[in-house]
């Protein structure tokens, strides 16, 4: 099987000093082979059909919206939950070609919102720790495009420091009593599940620690929005008073969340979705301005050859975790740049073309621009910060 | 050889050769021959040439990866010029003589010219000329392009040098009679862009020393009683070397990869504008983490970083790779960008 097996990788983020002085040499490039690049093609006649240019509003890589209708399209084709397992529905293909079929839906903008999160790690998470019956209950939904999660790591005190987590379970009668607040929910008012890291017994930090899968719209789960700095509401605030969680609905061990959870990180960094967050901004400035001045040609160039690198260090994660290979640190390098440089497109941009975005524009690369831009801080933030993930990068290095 | 051996040797020899003291006596005296004479007897300077003119033959993929090390090492010899030069004369059916050769870069200063089969004007920042056994130019001629191959002593000669130190002469020539060939229009541009391959994979090769240095130091040096990698400060500039170093190394890694494969341009223009952009950060990034020690001409950082500096600049630097790429961006318009950043050279125009 060629699902991703990042094995162990995540004790070493979580406690020790491993040495790593050849980090670099990790990174090659990466050929496709002939059966992906015809996979490449399948996706981009598909989105060439499905998502032609001037019919919508592209997205902004996975801030996209959610379109549930899409998402089973995607499923259709077998392209979501591609490196699950087959006997849940999965496609037992590799990360590579899973990183294919991303990196063509995120260029053009594709309203992945719905499935992302579930198809980039909440199902990656089951599929390793979760038991038969989770597995069975959760996987084929998700290969379908049907059932959406959230992610339930940040709290209120805790962001960077996700092993201070105060959301405590409490054992009842046949399960968990869940109590405690979880912030900045994705989706949270409008998908389904959320895995929610929190404390079940005693111990400091690290210990004590359980994932649990918790039915966002139980019973004593309130989900409230918090307007992002442009005007969305698609991050929430998730209290959970009492919310009862039934033995079954614990993912893999109690005890064992923080290692757990560490893992699932691991799905969140390094893939495409770190580095093409703002490439559409970019698209649509060349779409409208097909003859640039010498300074955008240069800039475009430039841009250019930091796509290409980034993608075959990206790809290069991708090889690794097919081969069964650790990628932890890699992962926390290649979002590090990637991020940065998602917001160096837009600064160049605003400093090459000269306008007032304004989101009422006719150009839709203005609107892109002014959507952009107000979404841009959170690149750097989101899934690890910038200074989080060079603590990694550092803890992959002697010292 | 496979290509672990043939690594394993340079990296032994370059390894064993290149110690501080030969890097700096090579540059106090502008030429290490006893250190080329012992290379030259390995023939690593000739891989990458046909054997039938005179070279060791293997792959292009082989002499860069040699090259490679060889800037690890920071090895102060025309290799890349050798090579160069030898592949170029190779191609014009020109039997490639023994000793060290070296290629007129083209500056646009540049006033060589051939008349009538003889050789006037300057040529400037020609590395190591003065110990080259011939220069060779490619030049045009009432439209044709010409290969042309001249002794050193045939012209006057200004030793000048780079940021680093090493040779890079200007010459000039009053009728010199060199020897001449016909060289394809299309060969004649392919010097560009091999030259840039060669720096840009001699860059990854530096900057890997850069990136070697910059963590055992920081990992040894101790203030306010740890050791300085332990302070978040100095984390941010090991984690910027480290990034570059990797982003670098594989962009060099896939250009060469490409020129062994056939069309190279995208994938050199890139390589060769990442590694010149490297040098702004990861170098400035290196020195700051090594304080004043790396400012010192006794710790070895300067060897490689003053390098980069000279490599930067010499077969493009990042104007002339940026606007090349944003050229064939806007070639392909919109819908042909992200297929560009996938496909590489194959989608661009002859």
């Amino acid at each position: 099987m060629r699902r991703p097996e990042p094995v162990g990788a995540y004790r070493r983020e979580a406690i020790s000093v491993t040495v790593q002085p050849d980090l670099w040499s990790r990174f090659e490039p990466v050929d496709l082979s002939d059966r992906e690049l015809a996979l490449q093609r399948q996706v981009r006649e598909f989105c060439d059909r499905e998502l032609p240019h001037g019919s919508r509003v592209p997205g902004l890589g996975m801030n996209a919206v959610a379109d549930p209708e899409f998402s089973r399209r995607l499923a259709a084709r077998g392209w979501l939950g591609m490196a699950l397992p087959k006997r849940y529905g999965g496609g037992d293909r590799s990360a590579v070609e899973r990183f294919v079929v991303i990196e063509e839906l995120l260029r053009r903008g594709a309203p992945i919102g719905h499935h992302w999160v579930a198809d980039r790690q909440s199902g990656p998470v089951i599929a390793r720790f979760g038991t038969e019956e989770q597995k069975e209950r959760f996987l084929p939904g998700i290969c379908r495009g049907e059932i959406s999660f959230s992610i339930g790591m940040s709290e209120p005190d805790s962001g960077s420091d996700l092993a201070s987590v105060r959301t405590r379970a409490r054992r009842a009668d046949g399960g968990w009593l869940l109590n405690g607040t979880k912030i900045w929910t994705t989706g949270a008012h409008r998908n389904d599940w959320c895995i929610v890291l929190c404390r079940t017994g005693d111990g400091e930090r690290h210990q004590g620690l359980s994932q649990l899968i918790v039915d966002l719209r139980a019973e004593g789960v309130a989900v409230r929005g918090i307007p992002f700095l442009d005007g969305s509401l698609d991050f929430n605030e998730v209290v959970f008073t009492d919310v009862f969680v039934p033995d079954d609905l614990v993912l893999g061990e109690v005890g064992n969340g923080w290692a757990q959870s560490t893992s699932e990180l691991a799905y969140e960094r390094g893939g495409p979705d770190r580095w093409l967050s703002t490439y559409i901004v970019a698209e649509q400035f060349l779409r409208e301005h097909p003859e640039p001045d010498a300074e955008q040609v240069r800039w475009l160039g430039a841009a250019v050859a930091r796509w290409w690198v980034l993608r075959h260090m990206s790809l290069t994660i991708a090889r690794r975790l097919d081969a069964g290979l650790d990628a932890a640190v890699e992962a926390a390098l290649v979002k590090e740049m990637g991020t940065r440089f998602e917001q160096d497109v837009l600064e160049a941009l605003e400093r090459l073309v000269d306008l007032e975005p304004s989101p009422e524009s006719s150009s839709l690369f203005e609107r892109l621009l002014v959507a952009s831009v107000l979404c841009a801080p959170s690149y750097t933030l989101r899934g690890g910060t910038t200074e989080i993930l060079r603590s990694v990068v550092m803890r992959g290095l002697p010292r | 050889m496979t290509d672990a051996m043939l690594i394993k040797t340079a990296e032994d020899l370059f390894g064993s050769l290149c110690d501080p003291q030969a890097l700096q006596g090579a540059e106090d005296t502008g030429w290490a021959a006893p250190m080329w004479a012992t290379v030259a007897e390995t023939g690593l300077p000739w891989i990458g040439v046909p054997e039938e003119s005179g070279g060791q033959g293997g792959t292009i993929g082989d002499a860069l990866a040699v090259l490679r090390v060889a800037g690890t090492h920071c090895v102060p010899l025309p290799l890349a010029e050798t090579r160069l030069a030898g592949r170029l004369l190779a191609g014009s059916g020109v039997a490639v003589p023994p000793g060290p050769l070296t290629v007129v870069p083209g500056r646009p200063e540049d006033t060589l010219c051939l008349d009538d089969g003889r050789l006037y004007g300057t040529a400037h920042r020609v590395p190591w000329a003065r110990s080259a056994e011939w220069i060779v130019a490619l030049l045009q001629d009432e439209g044709a392009w010409n290969i042309v191959a001249v002794k050193p002593e045939a012209g006057r000669l200004t030793p000048m040098t780079d940021l680093a130190g090493e040779p890079r002469d200007m010459v000039s020539f009053e009728g010199a009679t060199p020897e001449v060939a016909a060289l394809s229009a299309a060969t004649a541009r392919t010097l560009l862009f091999e030259g840039a391959l060669t720096r840009a994979v001699l860059m990854a090769g530096a900057l890997q020393r850069v990136c070697e240095l910059t963590v055992a130091y920081t990992g040894e040096r101790v203030q306010f009683g740890r050791p300085i990698a332990r302070f978040q400060a100095v984390q941010q500039h090991v984690v910027t070397v480290m990034e570059e170093t990797a982003a670098v190394g594989l962009a060099a890694s896939a250009a060469a990869r490409a020129a062994g494969r056939g069309d190279a341009r995208f994938e050199t223009a890139a390589a060769k504008l990442l590694a010149n952009q490297a040098v702004h950060t990861a170098v400035r990034a290196a020195h700051q983490a090594h304080g004043a020690m790396g400012v010192t001409q006794e710790y070895p950082l300067h060897h490689a970083t003053r390098r980069l500096r000279a490599w930067r600049c010499e077969y493009g630097d990042e104007r002339v790779w940026s606007a090349f790429l944003g050229r064939a961006a806007q070639d392909l318009g919109a819908d042909g960008l992200y297929p560009l950043i996938t496909a590489g050279s194959s989608l661009l125009r002859a």
